[in-house]
């Protein structure tokens, strides 16, 4: 459905997009990944034809954006960070102008119009100033001016930014239910978000694909290296050099809490837990803590995102890069 | 289609905000405020100097009604909506300039009151004239119009837009003033361009060809230049 080839993006001097590659099948949910300014919006933006490419190109439904725009832009709805709202119409009102230049059919439009203020739970705000809504609402009226004309394709650029908990998990809802019929793109950096809503991951840093995966392969690679904070007691024993021996061990942040002292403890592999875990206890400590400080997903994030910060992350665009990186961390 | 959405949204925009009735209002107050003191002190039926006067009050408040079309599109963001629906710029420019347009007709069709109350006094009143003013007056309108639109089309803040239409207009309206004081083929030319010169050939009763189609292609230049610079902005 999606494709985008070898896209490298310039502002000036400065490249926010690196070589990028990925492509989406009908009907797939894809998470765009990566910290703030990693180039998120700038893929999203060229695939909507709203910035042309410096080179490489994308297509979408075999069109592509650059010499079939308006074809592209048919197919798509698109979200952008801030909703596109018109403050000082109202919610209805802007449907019906979104619809009209949306090229509904104008027999059609009153139906689309009210299809979408149904889905987006706008239903009671209709009629409503737009300016007058909160945030969490003008995000709604921004999801359902994308879907107005029934796009196949959804880019959703951080679609919860700057919503409540309760907000967030509805439009999360919302997300899910749209991605049963329809190609969805969404980017955000919030983990959480992606494990939810998201079968696959792009993860983007720096404007370069860094990893490309399913959810599930990540987590799995998340497992290998972990971090535990540890409670042990009593604190007058000699801890730390039963733990010095074993290889690649880092203490971290270590305090002492009464009889129990505190640490955050990496690993190099899972294998060492279990020498760690033995030697500790031979000593005569009692374990009153073993937490998983990072979900996983959250560590390959990191992993991912700070080997290339330190230049060691030389992979760009495949798969492969995350394990490389990995390693470097 | 697509040119009339726009257009409606942007009729639809200025009704909701006050902006539309506070030029109706304040315009039609200076000129009729003007048309009393001029007929009472001339005595003359003519509508010569409220022609004059309403192009002078055009010149005030038509960057009003022009700044924010497109600079305010940029700064809210909704021209990411706009660039990436299928709608090409000179729909989008085409539909904002026919949107102040009409607005505009609305408030020329509320100055007919002025010719109105006029052939009630007067014996015989020339229609000719008004009649060829009236033509000027619209043409010049639409000339300020697509000025102000593509001023309005270079910014992101609406004050900085209305400085430069009013900056620009100001500049096509004394540009006529050259030809008294150069009195050479350039200041021929400055006076050819001056849109106060040709616009006062129309008070007087001339709708002379040359003056509409200088007009009109005044129109298209300005709305082409608007076109470029918003099909430009996905080049930024």
């Amino acid at each position: 459905m999606i494709e985008m080839k070898n896209v490298t993006k310039y502002y000036g001097n400065y490249r926010a997009l690196d070589d990028v590659s990925f492509s989406v099948q009908a009907g797939e949910v894809l998470g765009l990944l990566g910290p703030n300014g990693a180039g998120k919006t700038t893929a999203m933006r060229i695939l909507t034809c709203f910035l042309p490419a410096s080179s490489g190109s994308v297509s979408v439904d075999g069109f592509d954006v650059f010499d079939d725009s308006m074809e592209v832009r048919r197919r798509l709805g698109y979200l952008p960070e801030t909703p596109p709202v018109y403050p000082e119409m109202t919610v209805r009102s802007y449907l019906k102008f979104v619809a009209d230049i949306r090229e509904v059919p104008s027999n059609d439009c009153n139906r689309r119009v009210d299809a979408v203020i149904e889905r987006a739970g706008l239903v009671d705000h209709q009629q409503r100033v737009i300016g007058t809504l909160s945030k969490g609402y003008r995000q709604r009226v921004g999801l359902a001016q994308a879907l107005v004309h029934d796009p196949a394709v959804l880019i959703l650029d951080e679609p919860t930014v700057g919503l409540d908990p309760n907000q967030i998990i509805e439009i999360r809802n919302l997300i899910r239910d749209l991605a049963k019929d329809h190609t969805v793109i969404l980017s955000t950096h919030i983990l959480s978000e992606v494990s939810m809503t998201c079968k696959r991951v792009v993860i983007i840093n720096e404007g370069r694909i860094v990893a490309e995966d399913s959810v599930e392969n990540l987590e799995r690679q998340g497992g290998a290296a972990t971090t535990f904070r540890i409670g042990l007691r009593p604190a007058s024993l000699d801890w730390k050099s039963c733990l010095s021996g074993i290889d690649g061990v880092k203490i971290e942040s270590e305090h002492t809490d009464g009889p129990i002292v505190r640490f955050t403890m990496s690993l190099p592999t899972h294998a060492a837990y279990d020498a760690v875990f033995h030697s500790v206890v031979g000593k005569g400590h009692v374990f009153t803590e073993i937490t998983p400080s990072r979900a996983s997903l959250e560590e390959v994030f990191l992993r991912l995102t700070r080997s290339e910060e330190n230049g060691n992350g030389g992979g760009n665009g495949s798969g492969s890069s995350a394990t490389e990186g990995g390693n470097a961390a | 289609m697509k040119i009339f959405a726009i257009a409606k949204k942007e009729l639809q925009t200025y009704f909701f905000s006050p902006v539309a009735y506070l030029v109706f209002a304040s315009f039609l107050l200076v000129v009729g405020y003007l048309f009393w003191v001029v007929l009472v002190s001339s005595k003359l039926a003519s509508l010569e100097p409220l022609l004059y006067n309403a192009a002078f009050v055009l010149l005030l408040v038509s960057p009003v009604l022009t700044m924010r079309l497109i600079s305010e599109e940029r700064r809210a963001g909704t021209m990411e909506l706009l660039l990436t629906s299928p709608i090409s710029p000179s729909e989008i420019v085409i539909g904002k300039f026919l949107a102040c347009f009409i607005l505009y007709l609305i408030l020329i069709i509320l100055t007919f009151q002025y010719p109105l109350i006029m052939s009630f006094y007067a014996d015989k009143l020339d229609m000719g004239p008004i009649m060829s003013g009236y033509i000027g007056l619209i043409l010049l309108g639409a000339a300020f119009i697509s000025l102000g639109l593509f001023a309005s089309s270079l910014c992101e803040n609406q004050m900085i837009a209305a400085m430069l239409s009013f900056g620009g207009m100001l500049c096509f309206w004394i540009f006529g003033w050259a030809k008294y004081a150069l009195d050479n083929a350039f200041g021929e030319i400055l006076g050819k361009l001056s849109l106060f010169e040709r616009y006062s050939e129309f008070i007087k009763g001339v709708v002379d060809s040359g003056n509409v189609l200088f007009f009109v292609v005044f129109i298209v230049l300005w709305l082409f230049m608007a076109t470029r610079v918003v099909e430009s902005d996905r080049w930024r």
